[in-house]
């Protein structure tokens, strides 16, 4: 995979993320080694083993479907988002 | 000629007491974020845990489609940024999801049956509400993290008169398994149309087009219809390849039109992968044995009143229709009403006095109370006659049916000496056409009968006035 000017900002707008210009070729050179680095596993046969497959055969746990609620931590969560009014989060408006 | 393709994606709020992930109670019109926690807030650190009920709901559900329950399930990331979820990502099932590959049929106009397949239901977590206000935005997320079963079918749907039907019968076994609330206004069932269209004959599929932001049976209908009419006008005018495009457009309800919702694609890259925060879910046998056991369904009801009830296919699918109105007509078998009448104040007498919308949670007579009324139509305490005035009343004003009947003067009298007692009467002051009467003048039993139930004001039976009053003339 080609990592690129193109490719780097399309990244910036996927991850909400600003890279300033006279780091994007320093950035560009990191994210091609990290891309040839993960690339060494294609070199790994996967021809028989299946999509799914998992080093632990572990399944997730659950949970019985019983509610519980600490009205304290929402509210502390509530108090200390950047806005909040009248218990909404409030953010910039989000729609033309 | 153009032939229509749809396939349907349904968005099923499943009815467990917390949420996907979380203890979290689900809720439907709470005080704004107060049913939240680290989990569902997607706080560095708070890890998803899976409610199994919504593995029991999941196999419920596959059963009853007659699909295949994958023992092991997945979920996947799929990344996107909206500040209605916290975590920048929604958990779904993009790649083995937990039912796959099921059916259901619907019943077309004609009589005919029509297939059609479910490509897959898989569990993921609902967003939470925004709304807009001015320059800000206010996020609500007490829905964020409610389970929802995504039901996807292929793309078999030729009208928006089969999506109905195919909506509908979708909606009745969810309602008959009990899994969800499917209450459309509340957004407990909320419905995507993918809409294509091709010159007859042709098998290829063309640009789909997904409509969202549809929350009623009659807006669907809408607005597939706008949406046909402008995928063929581009088709005609040349102009298909460059106005239609695979894209997400939203109904305008009041200016009936679907409009682009502009910028989706550029951002629409979800960026999927195996969620590594879940293990696979997995279905046990006994899990499985326990809930796909499930009960009684719209169609199985519906065969069961035609020959257990000797109801037609037509009352019987309007009554099954509805898990509530047919198990208000169970109500009143259990309550000892005939089949017979049963059927008949049901369907006719009192769904035709209750106005639209009107549910058997929210109708002014209960079971039990109709039952009751039809009780005395059945051992003929009243006459039909009789018993439309009872309910008529019983609409107005909260009184016992006896009460009512004792009250309006309705009972009828099968008591044949009082009866015989009015025709002897009757015959004493009308003597003359008593003779008449024997010398062949047989029109004149009307006359009598007429006169016994004027006398009786109307109580009496009429039956039993009939054969005392032929029997004394005799």
């Amino acid at each position: 995979m080609q990592v690129d000017d193109v490719l780097l900002s399309r990244l910036e707008k996927l991850s909400h993320l600003h890279i300033d210009e006279k780091n994007r070729e320093e950035v560009i050179e990191q994210l091609s080694e990290i891309v040839a680095f993960v690339d060494n596993l294609s070199e790994l046969d996967t021809q028989d083993v299946s999509d799914t497959f998992s080093m632990s055969n572990l399944s997730t746990i659950t949970r019985e479907d019983t509610p519980t609620c600490v009205s304290k931590i929402n509210d502390d969560i509530l108090n200390h988002a950047p806005n909040s009014a009248d218990r909404f989060f409030i953010v910039p408006k989000i729609i033309e | 000629m153009f032939e229509v393709v749809i396939g349907l994606e349904v968005h099923t709020q499943l009815n467990t007491n917390t949420k996907l992930f979380c203890s979290c109670p689900t809720s439907f019109n709470h005080t704004q974020n107060t049913n939240t926690c680290p989990t569902c807030l997607a706080l560095p650190g708070a890890l998803p845990v899976l409610n199994k009920e919504v593995l029991h709901k999941s196999i419920m559900f596959g059963t009853a489609v007659d699909a295949t329950i994958n023992r092991d399930s997945y979920f996947d990331r799929k990344s996107y940024f909206y500040p209605d979820s916290p975590s920048s990502y929604q958990i779904t099932q993009l790649y083995t999801p937990v039912v796959e590959h099921g059916s259901l049929e619907i019943d077309l106009e004609d009589g005919s049956k029509k297939t059609i397949r479910i490509n897959r239901a898989h569990i993921e977590a609902d967003a939470g509400k925004n709304i807009h206000e001015g320059d800000i935005s206010k996020v609500d997320l007490n829905r964020a993290g409610t389970p929802l079963l995504e039901i996807v079918s292929e793309p078999d749907m030729r009208s928006s008169d089969e999506v109905i039907l195919y909506l509908k019968k979708l909606h009745s076994i969810v309602r008959y398994l009990d899994i969800s609330d499917a209450n459309m206004q509340e957004g407990s069932f909320r419905v995507d149309v993918n809409v294509s269209i091709r010159p007859k004959g042709d098998e290829k599929l063309y640009t789909r087009v997904e409509i969202k932001n549809i929350n009623s049976f009659k807006f669907i209908e809408k607005a597939i219809e706008v949406e046909v009419a402008r995928q063929i006008d581009a088709w005609e005018d040349g102009t298909y390849e460059e106005e239609i495009a695979q894209e997400t457009r939203l109904f305008d309800q009041v200016k009936q039109e679907t409009r682009s919702m502009r910028g989706k694609e550029e951002a629409a890259d979800y960026r999927y992968f195996p969620e590594p925060d879940l293990l696979k879910a997995v279905v046990s046998d006994e899990m499985f044995e326990k809930y796909s056991k499930i009960p009684e369904l719209p169609d199985e009801k519906r065969a069961r009143f035609v020959s257990e009830y000797n109801m037609s296919e037509y009352n019987a699918g309007v009554l099954t229709a509805s898990l509530e109105w047919a198990k208000y007509f169970e109500t009143m078998m259990a309550e000892g009403a005939s089949a017979k009448n049963a059927i008949t104040w049901l369907t006719v007498e009192l769904q035709g006095r209750l106005s639209g919308g009107i549910t058997p949670e929210t109708s002014p007579i209960s079971a039990q109370t109709l039952a009751t009324i039809v009780k005395a139509i059945d051992d003929k305490t009243i006459s039909g006659k009789a018993a439309k005035d009872v309910l008529d009343y019983r609409m107005e004003n909260e009184m016992e049916i006896d009460a009512i009947i004792e009250k309006l003067g309705l009972k009828q009298v099968s008591d044949t000496g009082a009866i015989e007692t009015m025709v002897d009467e009757i015959m004493a002051a009308n003597m003359d056409k008593v003779e008449q009467y024997r010398g062949g003048k047989e029109k004149l039993l009307g006359f009598f009968v007429g006169q016994v139930m004027k006398a009786s004001k109307g109580s009496a039976n009429p039956q039993v006035v009939n054969e005392i009053v032929t029997k004394k003339l005799a």
